[in-house]
This record gives structure tokens, sequence and C-alpha cells, in this order.
């Protein structure tokens, strides 16, 4: 997948893809959902020229230490054709907390389709949701915020002269675009270390009281067994 | 009442579990959630790696022995469904262990059949395999290890305990238990082990049981002086040797990833994210430094004070020993999560017939009261994981809740248990009823 998606194999440079620059018109990002597991929704509409067949958009997205991006529910959805290709690159521990995690970068490809165009073909509507799963947070006050940054967009399309050659196309996200529209927070609640010491003291001493009277049971019913049988002979 | 049939009741349950699996197979197409349980995928891709020559270790978060994912090599080329028919299977076959060691316990056949019903119909047992989850295979080999050791059948049962082991850690909490039980006063060399037989309730208490009890109070006194026969040697090293040799060569194939992953991972898990156990915030809140030893001790000492009284107390009557160990070591672990339910819910027909408890009221006072506090966990788990509501909080006292149902629910079984040793020792047997066996 690696060679597949890395950026290194496009063999030419953005001006002999396409002579007009391309234009972002809108960048719409929000987070669907409520909860641990969400969807990053992207809906990003511009203005370029490229041809459905042979090209297809990258998205790249550079996640927070504080959410994941599971690489085998990724490769479920490709299974499911809702991405062409995907992958999950960094720290892909899915299981550490955030204080203990590094970032990771997500990469998703999307397949160019005719019914993506409109207005006379030149404008491209590309809407893709990323499902991501929030970390434990550092410890803090009621809630943690997990800032996401604008996503990378990059066209990739096989050359119709030699289809083992690619051409690539960066598209510059943060031109035209409100930050409203583009940096999301999730708000993702944390542990209140104010509680740590009730909590660990209760904890310790349920367990103990829940582990005596387990045990004094235990002693005084096989007392009770002893008796009774005893009476019976 | 129709009485019923244990082949037809099987013959259901097979139909009941084939019908599960392919209805997993439509909603795995067709809806959102799948009906598939995560540790399926990981499995099913530890097995395809392995079919291609490579460690299933690769695959993040198997958390297993090498041998489940050979089992569900046939995934890749047979059907990927495989796993989850392999894993029914297992779980029929519980079924039939259960019916099997009551009856060689004298259980009549009515109370045998309703006891096994318990197992094939319980909804949270019956969706563990189709949803394929391993674990229906360790308790069939509990069961199997049971078995042999009622027939006198030490050697197989060592083996089987062995690789049990190597397969899920836990059960390392029979071990002291199996040792106490292979009493050199009820084992005899070229016999079978005499089985005491289920009477009726209110007629348990016999001379030789009575007697059993009068010996259990030089139980310690015993371990010393007989501790080292030769079935308890031989129990030790057959399921040490299997034990290593498994581990070993599975250290051999993929080295420290194996041991990481499928031992060390395990014996040291201390997980901050959210499951059923009290220690959970406590363990998040401190996550960011390391453990003094003084609190990991005090963590482990109730655990550990639990599982030796229950044993000292009860391992004569092992399958309830067994059961009670059980539901204790999930009780107090640091990390429970459902699955763990099905290490006790195995056991839990073996120990019914030997309870006074009423099911009308105590019996579904009990169940309801354990189904409850663990449905209140998963509503404020809800509202932490699925609405993002800040409740760790009533999250953990729910945690601390469910212990003390598990406690009331522990307390209730061992106060209506009628404590019967599954063996009768031999000189009492001979003395009582020569010549006769149970």
């Amino acid at each position: 997948l690696k060679t597949d998606v890395s950026l290194s194999s496009c063999q030419m440079l953005q001006p002999e893809l396409n002579n007009k620059e391309p234009k972002m018109l809108a960048l719409h990002r929000n987070l669907i959902g409520e909860g641990s597991h969400r969807r990053l929704s992207s809906s990003v509409r511009l203005e370029i020229q490229v041809s459905a067949q042979s090209c297809q958009a990258i998205v790249i997205e550079r996640l927070p230490s504080g959410v994941f991006a599971d690489p085998f529910e990724l490769q479920h959805l490709v299974r499911r054709r809702v991405f062409s290709n995907a992958a999950v690159f960094g720290d892909t521990n899915l299981e550490l907390p955030s204080f203990r995690s590094n970032r990771s970068l997500v990469e998703v490809h999307v397949r160019i389709d005719p019914g993506m165009f409109s207005g006379d073909h030149k404008q491209l509507e590309i809407n893709i949701e990323l499902p991501l799963h929030a970390r434990y947070q550092p410890l803090g006050y009621g809630i943690s915020r997990v800032e996401f940054g604008l996503p990378d967009i990059v066209f990739s399309c096989r050359n119709e002269g030699n289809l083992h050659e690619k051409s690539c196309l960066l598209v510059p996200t943060d031109q035209g675009v409100k930050d409203e529209d583009g940096n999301i927070v999730w708000e993702v609640p944390c542990g209140n270390k104010e509680h740590a010491k009730i909590v660990s003291f209760v904890t310790f001493i349920s367990a103990i009281l829940s582990a005596l009277l387990i045990v004094w049971t235990s002693v005084s019913s096989s007392n009770i067994a002893f008796t009774a049988d005893l009476k019976q002979s | 009442m129709v009485a019923i049939n244990f082949r037809s009741l099987l013959l259901f349950s097979a139909f009941l579990r084939i019908f599960l699996i392919i209805y997993g197979e439509w909603q795995d197409n067709h809806m959102e959630v799948r009906y598939t349980d995560v540790d399926y995928l990981v499995f099913s891709d530890a097995a395809s790696l392995m079919a291609s020559g490579r460690s299933p270790y690769e695959r993040s978060t198997y958390r297993y022995s090498p041998l489940i994912a050979f089992l569900l090599i046939p995934n890749s080329f047979i059907h990927p469904s495989w796993g989850k028919f392999l894993f029914s299977a297992s779980d029929l076959l519980v079924g039939s262990f259960i019916h099997a060691i009551l009856k060689l316990r004298g259980v009549p056949e009515k109370l045998c059949t309703y006891a096994t019903m318990i197992w094939f119909f319980n909804p949270f047992t019956f969706t563990i395999g189709t949803r394929g989850n391993c674990e229906p295979i360790v308790c069939a080999m509990i069961l199997w290890i049971i078995h042999c050791l009622m027939n006198g059948n030490i050697c197989q049962a060592a083996v089987w305990y062995g690789l049990v082991v190597h397969l899920r850690i836990y059960p390392i909490i029979y071990a002291l238990p199996i040792i106490l039980v292979l009493d050199p006063l009820c084992f005899k060399f070229g016999k079978k082990p005499n089985l005491i037989s289920w009477v009726p309730g209110g007629k348990q208490f016999s001379q030789s049981s009575f007697s059993t009890k009068v010996t259990d109070q030089n139980s310690i006194w015993l371990i010393v002086t007989s501790s080292f026969t030769w079935r308890r040697i031989v129990f030790g090293l057959l399921s040490g040797f299997m034990f290593f040799i498994c581990t070993g060569f599975a250290f051999y194939l993929y080295g420290w990833q194996f041991l990481h992953e499928a031992l060390l991972y395990h014996l040291t898990r201390t997980d901050p994210r959210h499951n059923f156990s009290i220690y959970f915030y406590h363990l998040y809140l401190h996550y960011e430094r390391e453990f003094t030893t003084t609190e990991k001790l005090i963590s482990f000492l109730p655990q550990i004070i639990v599982q030796l009284v229950l044993i000292f107390q009860f391992s004569q009557d092992f399958p309830f020993c067994f059961f009670v160990q059980t539901l204790a070591f999930v009780a107090f672990n640091k990390v429970m999560t459902a699955q763990y339910f099905v290490w006790f819910f195995c056991l839990l027909p073996l120990i019914l017939p030997w309870s006074n408890m009423k099911l009308k009221w105590k019996g579904l006072g009990s169940t309801l009261l354990w189904m409850g506090a663990q449905t209140h966990w998963l509503m404020w788990g809800y509202l932490l994981e699925f609405e993002g509501k800040n409740v760790f909080i009533q999250l953990w006292l729910a945690s601390v809740l469910f212990l003390a149902a598990n406690t009331f629910v522990l307390i209730s079984i061992i106060r209506h248990h009628r404590y019967s040793p599954v063996f009768r020792r031999v000189e009492l047997a001979a003395s009582e009823n020569p010549g006769k066996s149970d």
C-alpha cells in the first residue's frame, strides 16, 4: 500500500498536470455523531480540471494525539468500496491513552466519479467521512479539547501515455477557507484529578470489604454444614 | 410437563447456532453494526497472516496463543465463518460435557437436562460462539479436565490442563484445587476413584461426607504429609511439560513478540479504559505515574486471599470450587469484560443440582440483581462512550455496585450450596459399603 499511496511515486510536477491552477471554493468540516466514536466529515468543493477516468483524490489528515483511526476499520471500508484505498501512518496502537501516544497520519483515496462534477464539468465536490475514535484524554477538569487542522488534498492522475507514471497535484486547502469552516474541535470527557484520592480510597475499601465478606461466608458456611452434619449423625 | 430428550436438545441447540451464524453473515453485509465480534476479525487476520507464512502477531491486538490462529487457518480457504462453526461446536461440546459430568455424579436425567439447558439457551453464551469468540474452546477444555479427573484419568487431565493454561492463562487458578483433590485417600492404584452420588436436597450429609469434613479440618497437615504423592507429581510434571512445550514452540516460532503479546501482556495488563472492574478509574487517574509496590500489593491482596480461602474450603467439591474461584477471580480482576462471564457460566450448571436456593424468589432475585447492576453499569458506559457525557465518577460507582452484586451473588451461592465432595475416600467407602461403588 505504501508504494501505492506514496507521493514520491508521482513522476511529474503540478504545472504539467494541468495548465490551470486549482481553486478551493469551499471546505466544510464537522464531526458527526456523539461520544467516543465519531465520523469526521469533510466536504470539499473546488474548481479543477481533471479526468474522472484516470484521477483519484487523496485526502491526508494529520490527526492530533487525542484521536485515532483504526486501520482495520478503514480496510473494512475499502472492502466495501467506500474508499479506493486507505492507510494509517504513525502511532497505530489503538489502546494507549493520549498522553502515551503519538500523532498519526491518515491517507484516504477516493475515486473521482463523473457524478462528482458540476458547473460545466469544472467544479468538483468530494465528500468523505472518516471514522475516528477518541483516546483516553490527559486528566483535567471535565472536558479535554482535541483540535483538528486542515487536511491536505492531492490529486493523483495516471498519465494517458504511460499508465505506470503518475502526476500529482497538491490543492492548497488554506486559501479562501475560513477557520470556522476548516478547523474543528472535539470535546472529549476526561478524568478529574481531584477524584484521585477518594476514588483510590473507596476502590480499595470496597475490594477489601467484599473480600472479607466472602472469606467470612466461606468459613462460616462450612461451619454451618459441619454443625448440621453433626446433628444428623 | 413434556419430557425433553437430551439429543433433541442438542440438535435444536445446533440448529439455533447455525441459524445465528447465517444471520450474522447477513447482518454484517447489510447493517452498519456488525454481528461478528471484533476479536473474530482479529483472529481471522492473524490466521490469514499465518497461512501466508507470516507471524500472527503482525496483526495488532492479536494477544492469544498462535494455536487459535492456527485453528482458524481454514477461514482463508474454506469459508470465513469456519471459526464460528468451530467455536459453536465447542459450545455444543460444553453442553455435552455438562450433561456427562452431572450423569457421572449421579444426577437424575431430568435434572441433568434442565441444568444443561441453562448453558444451551443462555443468550449470552450462544451469542459468544456464533459471534466468533474463542472462549467456548477454553470452557470445553476445562469441563473435559473435570471429566477426566472424575474418571481418574490423571495423565489426560494434566495434558489438557497444560494446554488450556497455555491458551488462556486464567485456568492457572485451578492448579492448587486440582493438586488438593488428587488426595491419596481418594485414589488407589489401578482403580477408578469412587464418586459420591447426588442425593436429593436435605439428605446430603452422610457419615462419609461428615468424615470428609472432619478430615478437612486437618487439611493443612495432610497437605504437608501427603503432598508429594506420585499422582500429584505426575499431574504437575505432565501439565508443566505440556505448558512449556507449547509455550516454548510458540516462542521458537514467533520469539519475544509472542511472549510479550500472548503471555506478559495478560500478566501485567492494567487497562485504564472503562470496563466493569472497580480498578479502572483508579488506574486512569494514576496512569501518568508508576504504581508503588504497596499499591500493587493492596490491589492484589483481596484477590489472593479470596482465592486461597475458597480453595482450602471447597477444593474437595472441585466443580463448585472452580465456579466460586472463577466468579471471584473475575470480580476482583483489574480488567473485567463481558466475555469473562462465560468462564463461570460454563461451570454454573455443574453446581445447580447441589443448591438449596429456590428459583422463586431467591434465585430469580439474585439473577435480576446481577443483571440489574450490569445494566446499570452499561447505561453509564453508554452515556460516556456513545453520548460523550463526563460520567466517569458515576460509571466507577456503578462498577463498585457491580462488585457488590457479584459479592452478594457469590455469598448467596455459597450459603445455599450443599457441600458435596466429589470423591469418596477409599477406606471410608470400604468400611461403609465394601465392594460397592457409586
